[in-house]
């Protein structure tokens, strides 16, 4: 075999960053897994909005009057109302919503396509989801927190991770199963380590940075802004109407919606932000985006409707830019289907890089006479928990509106406790199929609620989908349909590869 | 659009893949010629996607497309190993074992987490005051950096067995670039 391109690396150093890539793992790999399994949950939230709430009108296009009309029932809805926010249809959340703010208290409608409430809009898995992803559910400002620090921890674990791995590209097209489980947990953790790398490190960095934020701003505000986070904030904010607290008409937004329209044909209103609607200091935010790009601008108005600027995609700096396209580059939300799939699958093989990493050190430990019996099992009941925890949240909400935390805390706590009394492989077998039958009746209760009824058809998708993740939950035997014998593999003259 | 844009470079990933397979398989004077295809292949569906879908949203498209692809292809060559045979020849190093002392333990998790963080935010604020540019552009960069600076830090103090070293290089830098930051201030 031809010389590797690779260089040489020191064994010593090999060793001292492998002993801190498994620090590092172990330290955080239980909230490292818990953020990339909520996260790749989270990549399809929006399906699962359609799913929640499968009989909300299907609205595709609001015309300005709609949303004019949406504005004043929020008005009239809450008179007090010092926000009232219109989130408008997308290709992949064909809904109209209007959310009402008198300080921090909200309340939300969906709307159908005139722009009247239909409903007051509650999505508990919805919310459940998005809050473990973002907050764990912990209060939100340390939970932001944590979750950054994992993003950190999951940067660091990349970089080292690669360090420690010199045969990481040597190997890269091995993939094997069976025998010796270090080396299958091996293959498995380096293979998707490795090629996906580019995205691993993309989703972490922003995941860090959206958590980070908070805190970053205010250090840099209490250094360079005798602590004024405010101005911060100001550099990234669209300009303000003079201060005026007399009263005023609502703004005409079907005026600003049709002017925009003309002004920018190819663009698509994502939101519209209205601050003091009653005074002349009425603050008025567009949020708009447009094809072959993915960066959002926010153009604002005054109340009279004239233009006082905008700011997002960049034109004026790179890091308005950067600024507005976090957030999509974070979720996958920027190519339709086809970012949403290959996200959704590169974070199910995230929380498998993080899974076998674990599994990898308790192999080890049992291959040098040191095995912890008890770590073994209780990781494998971790890892397994949430697809049954996930699954009962929804059957919970579907069939008997039951609160998701409880029913998630009570569910991996129940998982936890089958490592009390299994084995690794029956546990593993046993929360599969626990996870299998939840979310199986997780879809047929909810058929069973909405037949009959008019429904999003995206709901029955999403049916479907659970019903297929069900069989392939109770099918890990498909792998070795797929499988086939390993002959030594060979090179091209046909002498064997070392090591092989 | 986007649909066929994902799909061709899906596709052309694998084959990029399938080409990097071949120079590693191959013999010595065509691995260079296979190497260079397989990246120039890979290149051309970046540059490919970012025509097709613009240049933000193709680049980040390609980026999370083209690894399917490839692990598509890796896992195509999923080989089964029999559990009866002798397991191959080790060839992956272990961890290093270190002496396990309470303070250096406390002192590593300390320049790990805290230090580490409060050395990278030094770091990109000194980047943020000291960089000329619109204001915007330097605070999301500097903003970036800091997850990129503290998880580099983690990733030396975990692994670096000169424990005070390290603590002397972080504390430094974070004195330094706080005080550097703070005698030039922020202008906008």
């Amino acid at each position: 075999m031809s010389r590797p391109i690779w260089p040489s690396v020191p064994s010593g150093f090999v060793r001292a960053v492998l002993a801190g890539h498994s620090a590092l793992g172990l330290a955080f790999a239980a909230l490292i897994f818990l953020v990339c399994f909520s996260g790749t949950a989270a990549v399809f939230i929006h399906e699962a909005t359609r799913w929640e709430r499968a009989g909300d009108p299907v609205v595709h296009t609001v015309t300005p009057a709609a949303l004019q009309r949406g504005f004043e029932e929020g008005l009239k809805a809450t008179p007090d109302a010092d926000r009232v926010v219109l989130n408008l249809p997308s290709d992949d959340l064909p809904r109209y919503v209007m959310s009402t703010w008198v300080k921090d208290d909200s309340r939300m409608w969906v709307m159908d396509a005139d722009g009247r409430p239909v409903a007051r809009l509650v999505e508990p898995w919805t919310d459940f989801v998005q809050d473990l992803h973002i907050y764990l559910h912990l209060p939100h400002t340390w939970g932001l927190f944590v979750v950054g620090m994992v993003g950190v921890a999951l940067l660091s674990s990349l970089v080292s991770g690669l360090l420690a791995h010199p045969r990481v590209f040597r190997d890269a097209f091995h993939l094997r199963w069976g025998g010796s489980k270090r080396l299958q947990e091996a293959d498995l953790h380096n293979r998707i380590g490795v090629w996906a790398l580019p995205f691993h490190v993309t989703l972490s960095l922003t995941g860090a940075l959206l958590g980070l934020s908070t805190v970053i701003v205010g250090v840099l505000a209490m250094v360079v802004f005798k602590g004024d986070t405010g101005k911060a904030y100001a550099l990234f904010a669209t300009p303000e109407p003079p201060a005026s607290t007399a009263p005023a008409a609502p703004a005409n937004l079907a005026a600003i919606s049709a002017a925009l329209a003309a002004r920018l044909p190819d663009a698509r209103t994502t939101f519209v932000f209205v601050e003091d609607p009653r005074l002349a200091q009425q603050h008025i935010s567009f949020g708009v985006e447009t094809p072959g790009r993915l960066s959002r601008v926010i153009y604002s108005y005054d109340h009279t409707g004239a233009l006082l600027g905008g700011t997002g995609y960049g034109d004026r700096n790179l890091g308005e830019g950067l600024f507005s396209a976090i957030g999509p580059v974070h979720f996958g939300w920027f190519g339709g289907w086809a970012s949403k799939i290959a996200y959704g699958l590169l974070g199910v093989g995230l929380c498998v890089v993080t899974s076998s990493g674990v599994a990898i050190w308790l192999a080890r430990r049992r291959a040098r006479g040191q095995p912890a019996p008890r770590w073994e099992r209780i990781w494998t009941a971790a890892v397994w928990s949430q697809p049954v925890a996930y699954g009962a949240t929804m059957l919970g909400v579907v069939a008997a509106n039951l609160p998701t935390v409880p029913v998630w805390g009570a569910t991996t706590l129940a998982a936890l406790a089958t490592a009390a009394a299994l084995g690794p492989a029956a546990i593993s077998r046993v929360l599969r199929a626990a996870a299998a039958a939840t979310l199986l009746a997780a879809g047929v209760a909810h058929v069973t609620v909405w037949r009959g009824q008019p429904v999003d058809p995206a709901a029955w998708g999403m049916d479907v989908a659970l019903v297929a993740l069900a069989v392939g939950l109770l099918t890990p035997e498909t792998w070795r349909f797929f499988a086939r014998p390993a002959p030594a593999p060979r090179l091209d003259d046909g002498r064997a590869i070392p090591g092989e | 659009m986007t649909a066929v844009t994902a799909a061709l470079v899906a596709v052309g990933g694998a084959a990029a893949c399938g080409t990097l397979r071949a120079a590693w398989k191959a013999r010595a004077a065509r691995r260079p010629w296979l190497m260079m295809a397989g990246w120039t292949l890979a290149a051309a569906l970046l540059a490919a996607a970012v025509v097709l879908e613009g240049g933000a949203p193709g680049t980040f498209l390609a980026l999370a497309v083209l690894p399917v692809g490839a692990l598509a292809l890796v896992a195509s060559g999923l080989k089964l190993r029999d559990p009866r045979a002798r397991p191959p020849r080790e060839v992956a190093l272990a961890p290093s074992d270190r002496a396990s002392k309470a303070w250096r333990g406390g002192l590593r998790v300390l320049l790990a987490g805290p230090i580490g963080a409060v050395a990278a935010m030094g770091l990109a604020l000194a980047f943020v005051v000291w960089t000329p540019g619109a204001p915007q552009t330097r605070m999301v960069l500097g903003g970036m950096l800091v997850p990129l600076l503290w998880g580099g830090a983690m990733a030396w103090t975990l692994a670096d067995d000169r424990i005070l070293r390290a603590t002397a290089v972080l504390v430094g830098v974070a004195v330094v670039t706080f005080a550097a930051s703070a005698l030039r201030g922020f202008s906008v």
